[in-house]
């Protein structure tokens, strides 16, 4: 379809622009510290993401008595990890089983465990996502690949509150002789989610 | 603004969900500031988080549609400095034209370490509350049908409908008062699971449900 | 959007104008004149402008959403091509013979005049009757429907009886006119909107059969 010169955004520049104006008058008087604005991007760009939720997981497969402490209080156990903080003060796990599979989604904004899986990929913030995985989560789950049966229950957590969910994906078979480490390794985000399963 | 567009649950014409491989944390580094400023800043403008998402939720749908997540944040971060007597709209623009203008210092800000310190240990919504709970786990309950102007987590497409108290997290503050700065007024949080087949009538799946996490003063007893 | 909040105060234009330009009047003159062409009906042209992304709906124009869809469709029934389009923005002129016969305004102003009739005469006994206490079914089919969100699982009183009428969630994909009784349920705002809706206000919408149940409830 031609000229779509409704369906615009400002150009990046402007963007850019209008950024550093506001940077520089907070800046100046003095309501932040520019090094403070750096150190939180390289806090979830270099330190905080879905490797620590990773961890956690492949720590609950392989120490039971972890994985109860995490489905107790997910909070508790990840700070034994090492894992705590904004937008993770009230984790909750939910256990992928064979009689459910467990997503995650935000209707209303875009709330993620920070914590243990970072900030949010576009995908989990996109209309289409906050949309449709309360309507139709078998559609969107087949979309990302992932087909649950019929007879198996599809539970979607809507987080509406200060709680921040975590999806316990399902350990895969055939990984019994695998360090927890190397399971980490199959721990993908999206499983973490509950949009991906773990693979071997 | 509560039935606005962001409260998008079940709503349909949104299309296939765009995936990109290998995603990076920002786009641009327009967004890392943004993303840094917000954190940043919501301490010295007194804001919270809940008062942010209001403003959010608050811009014309056609404009919340338009706009990319972090234009948001960016668009809601400007109005905040106006609002709180930052920065004047004039000196903005100003300073957008590349042209000096004159600030003074207002306060000292929230230095890096602290910010680190601060992002580490959060801030829980969890508060104690004295008044007994009206609802346990395995009650049925129903989501009212409110409609309010303001500010609310009530998403539309549970109003109405039956579901199961599956969880009791405790007192939290309470979103709708605290959007308004009019108290944190804590009321009890539950976890509320709806068959799908509720929300959406017979075509869904009768195995699958949804869980929302709901304040008391949106349920009320199943009649 | 029955319902939805944030679209702030109602614009009102005094002396307002039948149309904001030209262009506006030319589109729905195009609209009335190649509909038998474009052998569409109401109902798929009101499905084809919902299907449009909900951005793109909400920063379109009112004639802008009719002219896009006018556009598109006219290019997919073979009305015009895409290369004879892009000549004529460009100033160009195209050769073409005329493939058609074009309604004359004679004929549009007699179809104007008569307008067109949606009843049909049903033999099925109707369901429901002036009186009765209805629940609009709670379904969220993904093509087109008539029934808005905000009566879906709302309990009304059917307060008129319009016999059969075509039913739009058919008609609008060509699966045929499969006529539908047609009744007017009127909704108390509070049953709508909660409690803090004037308990003296209602809501009467126009709904067809298959959109109601009798309620559970009465």
């Amino acid at each position: 379809m031609p000229h779509d010169s409704h369906d615009h955004t400002d150009p990046p520049s402007d963007l850019a622009l209008r950024v550093k104006a506001l940077e520089t008058a907070l800046t100046r008087k003095g309501y932040v510290d520019p090094e403070a604005i750096d150190a939180v991007v390289d806090t979830f760009e270099t330190k905080v993401g879905p490797r620590n939720g990773a961890a956690v997981v492949a720590k609950a497969w392989t120490d039971p008595a972890f994985k109860q402490r995490l489905l107790d209080d997910a909070s508790a156990a990840c700070a034994e990890l090492g894992f705590s903080g904004q937008q993770g003060e009230q984790l909750k796990a939910v256990e992928n089983t064979d009689a459910v599979h467990n997503m995650v989604v935000c209707t209303l904004c875009s709330c993620y465990p920070w914590p243990v899986l970072g900030l949010p990929p576009s995908w989990y913030k996109s209309h289409a996502y906050r949309s449709r995985a309360v309507i139709e989560p078998r559609a969107v789950l087949q979309e990302f690949g992932v087909d649950i049966p019929e007879d198996k229950e599809v539970r979607v957590w809507d987080s509406t509150a200060e709680l921040r969910y975590l999806v316990l994906p399902a350990r895969p078979d055939g990984t019994d002789d695998l360090s927890e480490d190397a399971l980490a390794e199959l721990v993908s985000r999206d499983s973490m989610i509950g949009t991906g399963v773990a693979q071997a | 603004m509560t039935n606005s567009v962001h409260d998008m649950g079940g709503m349909q014409g949104f299309g296939v969900i765009d995936r990109e491989e290998n995603e990076p944390v920002f786009h641009a580094e327009w967004q890392r500031k943004t993303f840094g400023m917000m954190m940043t800043s919501l301490g010295p403008f007194q804001v919270n988080l809940d008062h942010v998402r209001s403003r959010m939720e608050s811009v014309p749908p056609s404009t919340y549609l338009e706009l990319g997540y972090y234009d948001k944040w960016l668009l809601t971060l400007e109005e905040l400095a106006i609002d709180k007597n930052v920065i004047s709209k004039e000196d903005l623009a100003a300073l957008m034209a590349g042209q000096d203008v004159s600030l003074t210092r207002d306060t000292d800000p929230f230095p890096a370490e602290g910010m680190l310190a601060f992002l580490a240990t959060g801030a829980t919504a969890a508060r104690q509350i004295e008044t007994p709970a009206a609802f346990k786990v395995g009650d049925t309950v129903k989501a009212k049908n409110l409609n309010p102007k303001g500010h609310t987590r009530l998403p539309r497409y549970v109003r109405g409908h039956m579901g199961l108290v599956i969880a009791d997290a405790g007192g939290q503050i309470y979103p709708d008062t605290n959007a308004t700065f009019s108290g944190e007024g804590p009321e009890r949080l539950y976890t509320v699971q709806f068959h799908a087949t509720e929300l959406w009538g017979n075509d869904a799946n009768p195995k699958d449900t949804v869980c929302v996490d709901l304040w008391e003063p949106y349920l009320e007893a199943a009649s | 959007m029955g319902g939805m909040h944030g679209f702030g105060p109602i614009p009102r234009e005094d002396n307002e104008p039948i149309f904001h330009e030209p262009w506006e009047g030319r589109v729905l003159g195009l609209m009335m004149t190649t509909a038998a062409h474009l052998k569409g009906n109401i109902d798929n042209t009101r499905s084809d402008s919902e299907m449009l992304p909900a951005k793109k709906y909400l920063s379109l124009a009112y004639y802008e959403r009719w002219f896009v869809r006018m556009e598109r469709v006219c290019q997919e029934k073979g009305l015009v091509d895409a290369e004879d389009l892009e000549a004529l923005w460009a100033g160009q002129d195209i050769a073409s013979a005329p493939e058609a016969e074009a309604v004359t305004p004679h004929d549009i102003r007699t179809m104007l005049a008569n307008g067109r009739n949606y009843v049909r005469h049903l033999n099925t006994p109707a369901l429901f009757s002036v009186g009765d206490i209805v629940c609009a079914k709670n379904i969220n089919p993904k093509g087109h429907t008539r029934l808005p969100r905000y009566a879906r699982g709302k309990t009304g009183e059917i307060i008129a009886e319009h016999g059969g009428q075509i039913f739009p969630d058919t008609n609008a994909t060509f699966s045929g006119e499969g006529p539908e009784r047609l009744y007017t349920v009127r909704f108390r705002a509070s049953e709508l909107w909660g409690p803090d809706a004037n308990p003296a206000d209602t809501v009467c919408v126009d709904l067809w059969e298959p959109y109601l149940e009798a309620s559970k409830t009465s």
